[in-house]
């Protein structure tokens, strides 16, 4: 392991010379309509990044984009070479745990390797950041998960201030920072230690078994009037960084057709439809409860952890103020008068 | 551009007969297949109840489970019922028109624990389809032996929509097997069985021979009285085994669309014992 501690001047001096070996992407703020939203993207310039709260979406599109053409490269930017590897500046724990999901799904689970993603990915560095607020709806620490540092990134930024220590974790990438200055292990420690006791304390408290049990709740009559007001938009899956189900779409005509791969959504109704008409989630309680029971059953089952990493970021979009953390609350109160108490298969 | 490593793109293959199957309803024809590349049709293999992605180029995907046995070495086949979009894609093509396949996915009926038993399918429509890759496979010379008795209930809606009509003869003059043939209402000149087929299976069926293992696709509906008939007669619903459909994108349990549960159609199944469903929840 290796610290060191750069001023903000230092640190666009080194992001210039990262950028003539590496793809940058970090979170800018871009127009969306009248808004300004703050996402991640390929960058050039250290001056756009923005540091100070949580990205509106998270770095998903960089790793897994939204749209890409089967046979060919990514090819999202301006500042993106495809011969390069990409260094992804300042993702929060939860978003961190999140490529962990993806890490299961796509690379780590031996019985398909999605090639694309696997190179996409070993091309990837992640730079985390330490969170020094809590946003209004995250909930990271209430599913286990600190704030402060996640292990998963191999490098960890800390923000103090106009100074930021850059913890080096993964030996492999400490020639990158070399030539930086020197950080105090003790500063260090204490900068965390006081971030801990002032991170305002989530109002969310969970007690639920994970994996939730599979058959006791997927019978559970409580998904239909959970989610009378959902318009099944799809726009929490969308923002949710451990979403990743996906379609193909070919465009062209026969030979010289291409085949695009993109992000689906279990909220719309035509993603499980069958050709016949038949849907096995034909109402949006059935649909809902596909997404929750997937994100603390299907997943924890199948790979190990939850795939929600509480960044909040459903509750921040959904037109119709449907919040996960609600949902998880009537699904806790389900098993405590069901008596349910055992996790996993039932 | 660089080209991005993925085996999601389908490889060509060549149409080299369609059949149509069923006679006034034209909504059921078997595609003849063999890929283009001749390495890649050598080292071709794949299990009875696997399934592959067929590809009409510009128009979409979607998962066709085998309709051939994997004894047949130079060819492969599919039935396609006309219902969608893909599916009336297909059912336009012409004899050497290029698609695309990827595959083959998902785990196949057990062979080998079957190997010594007494087998029963049962089958309704196109749900004979995927069983048509087994039966075509027991039945062939080189593996009849390996299995006892072999019992065939195939049902269709009228005499109009019968498949496969080819096989019967061959299947009827194998040694040890029995074919029953019903379909779902009285009608002139069809001598054979009238009636769904689980109300035939008491009559029509030798179900009680022990070590009989009972391979079941049809519709959903026909698959629920099936297996319930069986179970009521006192089948071990390990041994009451079917395949299911789902819809799906890529065949690897990655895209999303096909689970049940924590199970994945495509990857744990598409082959199901009626005791694994029993233990799924009841999504499909």
């Amino acid at each position: 392991m290796m610290i060191k501690k750069i001023s903000k001047e230092r640190f666009k001096k080194l992001f210039d010379e990262l950028k003539e070996e590496y793809n940058i992407a970090a979170p800018i703020l871009k127009d969306k309509g009248k808004e300004k939203i703050l996402e991640y993207d390929f960058i050039n310039d250290f001056d756009q990044i923005v540091w100070d709260r949580q990205p509106d979406s998270s770095p998903k599109n960089i790793i897994f984009p939204q749209n890409s053409m089967l046979g060919n490269d990514y090819k999202g930017s301006k500042y993106y070479d495809d011969n390069l590897s990409t260094i992804i500046m300042g993702v929060r724990s939860c978003d961190i745990e999140a490529v962990k999901v993806f890490d299961q799904v796509f690379i780590e689970d031996d019985s398909y390797i999605d090639d694309s993603y696997k190179n996409r990915r070993d091309k990837t560095i992640i730079m985390g950041i330490s969170c020094a607020e809590r946003e209004d709806s995250c909930f990271c620490d209430s599913l286990g998960l600190d704030p402060i540092e996640s292990d998963y990134a191999p490098v960890y930024i800390f923000k103090d201030e106009d100074e930021f220590f850059i913890k080096i974790k993964d030996e492999k990438y400490e020639d990158l920072f070399e030539d930086l200055p020197k950080g105090d292990q003790a500063q260090l420690k204490a900068l965390k230690k006081q971030r801990k006791e002032e991170f305002k304390e989530s109002s969310f408290t969970l007690d639920i078994p994970t994996p939730l049990p599979e058959k006791e709740m997927f019978e559970a009559d409580i998904w239909e009037e959970m989610t009378e007001k959902c318009l099944g938009c799809g726009v929490c899956t969308y923002y949710c960084p451990t979403c990743y189900c996906f379609n193909f779409f070919w465009e062209g005509e026969d030979g010289e057709s291409t085949k695009y791969k993109s992000w689906d959504s279990c909220m719309f109704s035509s993603y499980s439809v069958h050709a016949s008409g038949h849907n096995p989630r034909d109402s949006k309680g059935k649909r809902y409860r596909n997404r929750i029971m997937h994100k603390f059953s299907y997943h924890p089952l199948n790979y190990e952890g939850l795939a929600c990493v509480g960044c909040g970021r459903c509750i921040d979009r959904c037109p119709v103020n449907l919040d996960i953390r609600e949902a998880l609350k009537m699904t806790e109160e389900y098993l405590l008068e069901e008596g349910g108490d055992e996790s996993g298969k039932d | 551009m660089k080209v991005e490593k993925t085996d999601m793109l389908p490889q060509k293959a060549e149409i080299i007969e369609i059949k149509q199957e069923t006679k006034t309803n034209l909504n059921i024809k078997t595609f003849r297949l063999r890929f283009k590349d001749r390495s890649q049709r050598d080292n071709f293999q794949f299990k009875p109840g696997q399934f592959m992605m067929l590809t009409v180029f510009g128009v979409g995907e979607a998962p066709f489970g085998f309709a051939s046995s994997p004894t047949e070495k130079e060819y492969f086949e599919f039935s396609v019922k006309e219902v969608g979009l893909v599916t009336e894609a297909l059912h336009n093509l012409k004899e050497g028109d290029i698609i695309g396949v990827r595959g083959p996915y998902g785990n196949g009926f057990p062979l080998e624990s079957t190997e010594g038993k007494n087998i029963i399918f049962i089958g309704g429509g196109i749900g004979i389809a995927p069983l048509r890759s087994l039966i075509n496979y027991v039945l062939d010379e080189e593996n009849r032996h390996k299995y006892k008795k072999i019992q065939l209930l195939n049902a269709f809606r009228s005499p109009e929509d019968t498949l496969y009509c080819d096989d019967y003869e061959w299947w009827e003059n194998t040694e040890n097997t029995e074919v029953k043939y019903t379909i779902d209402e009285p009608c002139e000149g069809w001598s054979k069985c009238v009636g769904f087929p689980h109300t035939l299976i008491v009559e029509e069926l030798n179900y009680e021979l022990p070590d009989t293992r009972v391979f079941t696709c049809g519709p959903p509906i026909m698959i629920k009285f099936v297996t319930e008939k069986l179970r009521e007669l006192g089948i071990d619903p390990a041994e009451i085994i079917t395949t299911l459909e789902m819809r799906m994108s890529c065949g690897v349990g990655k895209c999303g669309r096909c689970n049940i549960g924590h199970y994945y159609v495509c990857k744990d199944g598409p082959v199901f014992t009626l005791e694994q469903l029993g233990e799924m929840p009841d999504e499909y």
